[in-house]
């Protein structure tokens, strides 16, 4: 009876702490279908981090993950090591941290100006045919893309080589020549993500109120200072989220680009090796867990800090704009 | 209440008695199901279904087991059973073996196995009958519970023999008597392969690469380098020293890098020579299109000489395959070792309920050839027919909806012979392998646990050059220094030194 | 002013527009010209692909690796059908919950918005690694041999949250909400009936976003479905062959003997570009419905009187 009691309290006292909570509790319902996944699909796990610091062993008495977890020796820093072990370790750092600036920056510029570009196209058919085409590349996977580059460049049967040699020139070893690979790279990152990304921007775009381009319209402003004062300012918001949120992914490379596309060729590592790969490469021959998960903690724990850095100065230019 | 509770247990109490009773008088042995992954299977759910239905008819009436096969594929075995297996999944039999991602010997170190030793003679006295000495002793390795044997090795292909593989209808054609050139042996080094090559290449036209090789055999065989069982998976760097002048027979006690040898100098500077002379295709000098060009070539017959890890009888399947006169030669004695001895093995799970039921069905799947034979070749007029002469001819179309990679189940030796094969495959069979020579390292397993950074290390410094410079594709000259130079920094020398201080013990033991 | 006076005034210069179809025409072009490649692949002949590898012009073509494809791949149906039920039925959901959850952060005068924007924000920087991820899914929450298995883990993705919520707060005003508020529209309603209808092109995009990701998804398959494998959607099929043969090819070194003879058992070069044709096509169909959405809008900007 006391429980009832003390349940009912509060209620009775103050009839409307429902009314006055209605809207809180009404949006924390709608957000917790989400909530609960992350909690059991992205907290939960989360204990495991710990496997980075152990030397994970199964204990074939009570063979259950949690009981190994806990009965698995610490090793400290241990699983850090094979990153830094060669001299070469800088090169992939370098090679990681190089490309995806490149890949953050163009990955910007491309796409707003195709999505810009595409909004001035009259005839809206045509629009959408170049959008469509656009997105393709998407649909492909790396091992895909790497076959077709294969098509021009393999040194027995590939196009480039083939013209080389009816024209009497040298041929080139392409897979073997490091120069055109940063560039080659960086293509086929961009024509595989632009498509993707100028959807976002185009939709951004669509959602623009079009009385505000009448406006500047009447005002006098030009095509150009149309898209400079009303467009842009509208796309700042994506803009910064999507550039914090690949600034945070920066130490963090697309192992099939740089795997794949390359062929494994071993002459080309100096250019194309990144932190993924190397992690691969090793787990390939030690098959531990506990070293992968050493890895994908560091890379983790060092976005996190760019990610903070970003937003810090997204928040400067623009408060509105930054992640949170 | 609680009168409620106590009439519940005593009708559980009553109905668990009666159910002891009930199972005691019918079988000694109370039904389990028992979960089984397999490697490199093409196996549809449909077929599966079928075959499994009489293979479990067959099992309860024998151990009253019900089987929940698991068919891995090559592509997806590795990862899918590591994170089972991590994840400490409730799977009793797990293929492994040396060269699989959950490897024998790692995972036996790590408690993922569970140890036989104690369970082999009540359990699996069949197996301790059927598997040779020898294969028992490289199934010993240093596990979670000490030494042991923590897996079942299959009986298969057990000895390891590396030789040139010969297009001789393209050799005839090239005015050479094939049957002296193969009863010569072939000389990497020598002018008269050369000849050949220039010639084939000669006939054929300037397109014609004559000389199709498989970088990481061609190395094995040409400097006689011999595998270290425990070395980096897909990475090897290390190799057992030996007299170049009588390879296999003085293997010695010692391990070397084997990219510092003299002989790996030389054998890079000839491949790199007959690559420059346009004798080696450089799709075979990249290592993702090396592999699909060469089955591919190897198929069309467009090659003279080619590099083949041997299994008995292979030359037969090739020839008719190709339509082509494939002669086998060999550069290297049979020997039996343990990369051969761990090739395939069944591991009992340290997740699995019931490790003896488990042992049990091993010892039944490796002895009975009614059971082997359901579960490797499917059901009779299902997935073949038997012919007259004990032999059995596969209906294609069925066998290609369930064929399950043969050599990795077990004993392929209480397996019907196929009809290419002939009546008295096995007995030859046996007979080759039997007499293979054994090593007297034969046993030793290197457990490369305290020298893991370097390996991680090591293998991205391979990828960078081994390969380029096993295939041709790179002077030797600078760039073999390069590598050395850099294996160096990445601690060849400790990992080198761990697997000879681990073989001192090993030999002196 | 009359609509034809307004387009010359609020469009490019016809050169301009002209520059801008050519720069988007040749882009296209490059996207598109691999995918048309592995179309010539999927058509092209075993024997040419032997004699001169992968080219646009191959010596003969053929249509044996199509009709392999229906012929020995039984599953290739049912596998047909998994996937669209699981991009459909995912697609719902996820797009469903990420629209709830996105409204609830686009709100300000939500209690908890910081805690929970940054409860989604900080899982897409940190966290627990597969092998933990895998034992939650299997023994706590029961994902394996079901369809379940291949949709509830990727219901969630951070990212779209923060993309759909950047959309609701780019061209809802909050004055609406207000509004609507005082009206007597429940929450549900605001967001269902205003927000939503508004944001149109941004949930399409989510929506398109999530689709592809169903669509793609193969690696739920082979880590959640081992002995129910009826119910392998049409990528992890596809994966499944390409690893193999990856798989024996690197193996081959090891496997001797063994891996040659699997190898020849495997599908041919063309089938492999035989299955991207089929993964790709239904889904480059699903396309243009998203699209209707996010382009919509487009140019109505300057036109619209």
């Amino acid at each position: 009876m006391d429980e009832k009691l003390r349940r009912t309290r509060p209620e009775r006292l103050s009839p409307s702490w429902l009314d006055r909570h209605k809207k809180t509790l009404v949006l924390l319902s709608m957000a917790a279908p989400t909530a609960i996944w992350l909690f059991f699909l992205r907290y939960l796990p989360m204990g495991g981090i710990v496997l980075a610091f152990k030397d994970y062993k199964v204990n074939p008495r009570n063979p259950s993950f949690v009981s190994n977890l806990i009965n698995s020796d610490w090793v400290g820093l241990k699983n850090f090591e094979f990153l830094f072990k060669t001299n070469d370790a800088w090169i992939m750092f370098r090679n990681t941290l190089a490309y995806n600036a490149v890949f953050i920056v163009l990955g910007v510029v491309i796409p707003v100006a195709l999505a810009v570009m595409m909004n001035e196209i009259t005839k809206k058919f045509v629009a959408k045919t170049y959008q469509t085409m656009m997105f393709f590349p998407y649909f492909l996977s790396w091992v895909v893309v790497s076959y077709f580059l294969n098509a021009f460049l393999d040194a027995q049967y590939g196009m480039l080589p083939a013209a080389q040699r009816a024209a009497g020139e040298a041929v080139t070893n392409w897979y073997t020549t490091k120069g055109p690979w940063p560039f080659i790279l960086v293509f086929a990152n961009l024509w595989k993500n632009v498509g993707y990304t100028t959807v976002l921007y185009l939709a951004a775009i669509t959602g623009i109120d079009a009385t505000l381009y009448e406006a500047a319209a009447i005002d006098g402003a030009t095509k150009w200072e149309q898209v400079r004062y009303v467009t842009l300012p509208h796309l700042r918001t994506i803009i910064s989220i999507l550039f914090i949120m690949n600034v945070g992914k920066i130490f963090n490379a697309d192992f099939g680009l740089f795997y794949n596309v390359p062929m494994q060729n071993g002459a080309l590592l100096s250019v194309t090796q990144v932190i993924d790969t190397y992690v691969y490469r090793a787990f390939m021959v030690t098959g531990d867990i506990s070293r992968s998960s050493a890895a994908g903690l560091l890379q983790n724990v060092l976005g996190f800090i760019c990610i903070l850095g970003a937003n810090t100065i997204v928040k400067k230019i623009d408060a509105d704009s930054s992640l949170f | 209440m609680k009168k409620l509770l106590a009439m519940l247990l005593a009708c559980m109490m009553l109905v668990s008695l009666l159910g002891v009773s009930a199972f005691a008088s019918e079988t000694e042995l109370e039904p389990v199901t028992l979960s089984i992954w397999f490697h490199g299977s093409t196996v549809t759910p449909d077929a599966s279904e079928k075959v499994m239905e009489e293979v479990n008819a067959y099992l309860q009436e024998k151990i009253n087991v019900t089987l929940e096969p698991i068919w891995g594929t090559w592509g997806n075995f590795d990862e899918a059973t590591v994170q089972a297996l991590a994840g400490g999944d409730k799977v009793d039999i797990y293929f492994t073996s040396n060269w699989s991602a959950n490897e024998y010997n790692k995972y036996a170190r790590d408690g993922y196995w569970v140890k036989l030793d104690d369970m082999l003679e009540e359990y699996a006295p069949h197996l301790v009958e059927l598997i040779p000495q020898g294969i028992w002793d490289c199934a010993v390795t240093n596990g979670y519970d000490g030494m042991g044997v923590y897996g079942v090795p299959a009986l298969k292909d057990t000895a390891t023999q590396i030789c040139w593989d010969v297009n001789g209808t393209l050799l005839a054609s090239l005015d050479y008597d094939v049957d002296a050139v193969c009863e010569a042996g072939l000389d990497y080094y020598s002018d008269e392969f050369e000849e050949m090559l220039q010639a084939a290449k000669d006939a054929k036209g300037g397109d014609f690469y004559p000389l199709l090789i498989e970088p990481a055999v061609l190395e094995r065989m040409i400097t006689h380098t011999s595998l270290v069982t425990g070395d980096l998976n897909g990475a090897n760097v290390l190799s057992y020293y030996y007299d170049p002048e009588h390879p296999s027979k003085d293997i010695g006690s010692t391990i070397v890098n084997k990219f510092g040898t003299e002989e790996f100098a030389k054998f890079a500077a000839r491949t790199y020579e007959l690559a420059q002379k346009g004798f080696i295709s450089p799709s075979c000098q990249s290592p993702a299109t090396a592999n699909d060009y060469r089955t591919a070539t190897q198929s069309s017959g467009e090659y003279l000489f080619s590099t083949q890890s041997y299994a008995f009888g292979c030359e037969l399947d090739y020839a008719k395959a190709r339509g082509i006169d494939v002669r086998m030669v060999p550069e290297t004695a049979a020997y039996m070792d343990c990369t051969s001895g761990q090739g395939a093995m069944m591991a009992i799970s340290a997740t699995s309920p019931n490790p003896e039921r488990a042992l049990m069905f091993l010892d039944l799947l490796n002895s009975d050839p009614k059971l082997m034979t359901m579960l490797n070749y499917g059901l009779e007029g299902y997935t073949y027919t038997t012919n007259d002469d004990g032999t059995i001819t596969f209906i294609d179309e069925a066998r290609a909806q369930y064929s399950p990679w043969t050599n990795g189940m077990g004993n392929i030796r209480i397996l019907p012979p196929t009809d290419a094969q002939g009546a008295d495959f096995y007995e030859r069979f046996s007979a080759y392998y039997d007499a293979a020579e054994t090593l007297p390292f034969g046993g030793f397993i290197f457990d490369a646990t305290d020298v893991e950074t370097e390996g991680a290390a090591l293998a991205n410094v391979w990828a960078e050059y081994a390969f380029n410079l096993m295939s041709g594709a790179v002077d030797p000259e600078t760039v073999l220094p390069e590598f050395l130079q850099k294996m160096e920094e990445a601690g060849i020398n400790e990992f080198v030194s761990a697997a000879q201080t681990q073989l001192d013990a090993y030999l002196a033991g | 002013m009359t609509k034809k006076k307004n387009l010359r005034l609020n469009s490019v210069s016809l050169g301009t527009e002209v520059v801008i179809h050519i720069i988007m025409a040749a882009f296209s072009l490059c996207c598109i010209i691999p995918f048309v490649f592995v179309i010539i692949i999927a058509f092209s002949s075993e024997e040419s692909i032997r004699a001169i590898g992968y080219s646009f012009t191959p010596l003969s073509w053929s249509t044996d690796a199509f009709s392999y494809a229906f012929d020995k791949l039984p599953q290739i149906w049912r596998s047909y059908f998994n996937s669209i039920f699981i991009t459909v039925v995912g697609t719902v959901t996820s797009t469903l919950m990420c629209a709830l959850y996105a409204y609830v952060l686009y709100r300000p005068d939500f209690k908890y918005r910081k805690f929970f924007n940054f409860f989604s924000f900080f899982t897409m920087i940190f966290g627990g690694g597969l092998v933990p991820t895998y034992v939650v899914c299997t023994q706590v929450l029961g994902l394996r041999e079901n369809y379940a298995a291949l949709i509830v883990p990727l219901l969630v993705n951070p990212f779209n949250i923060i993309i759909m919520r950047a959309f609701f707060k780019s061209s809802v005003p909050l004055e609406l909400i207000e509004a609507a508020t005082i009206d007597g529209s429940g929450e549900y309603h605001t967001l269902f009936r205003i927000v939503a209808p508004i944001a149109k092109p941004g949930v399409a995009t989510v929506a398109l976003l999530n689709a592809l990701a169903f669509w793609n998804e193969w690696y739920l398959s082979l880590l959640y479905i081992k002995r129910n494998k009826v119910l392998q959607p049409l990528q992890a099929l596809l994966m499944e062959l390409q690893n193999n043969v990856q798989y024996l090819n690197q193996m081959a070194g090891q496997l001797g003997a063994a891996a040659i003879n699997e190898a020849a058992k495997m599908p041919s070069q063309s089938l492999r570009m035989v299955l991207v044709v089929l993964i790709v096509v239904p889904i480059a169909c699903a396309y243009p419905f998203f699209q209707r959405y996010i382009v919509a809008g487009l140019a109505v900007g300057s036109i619209k009187g």
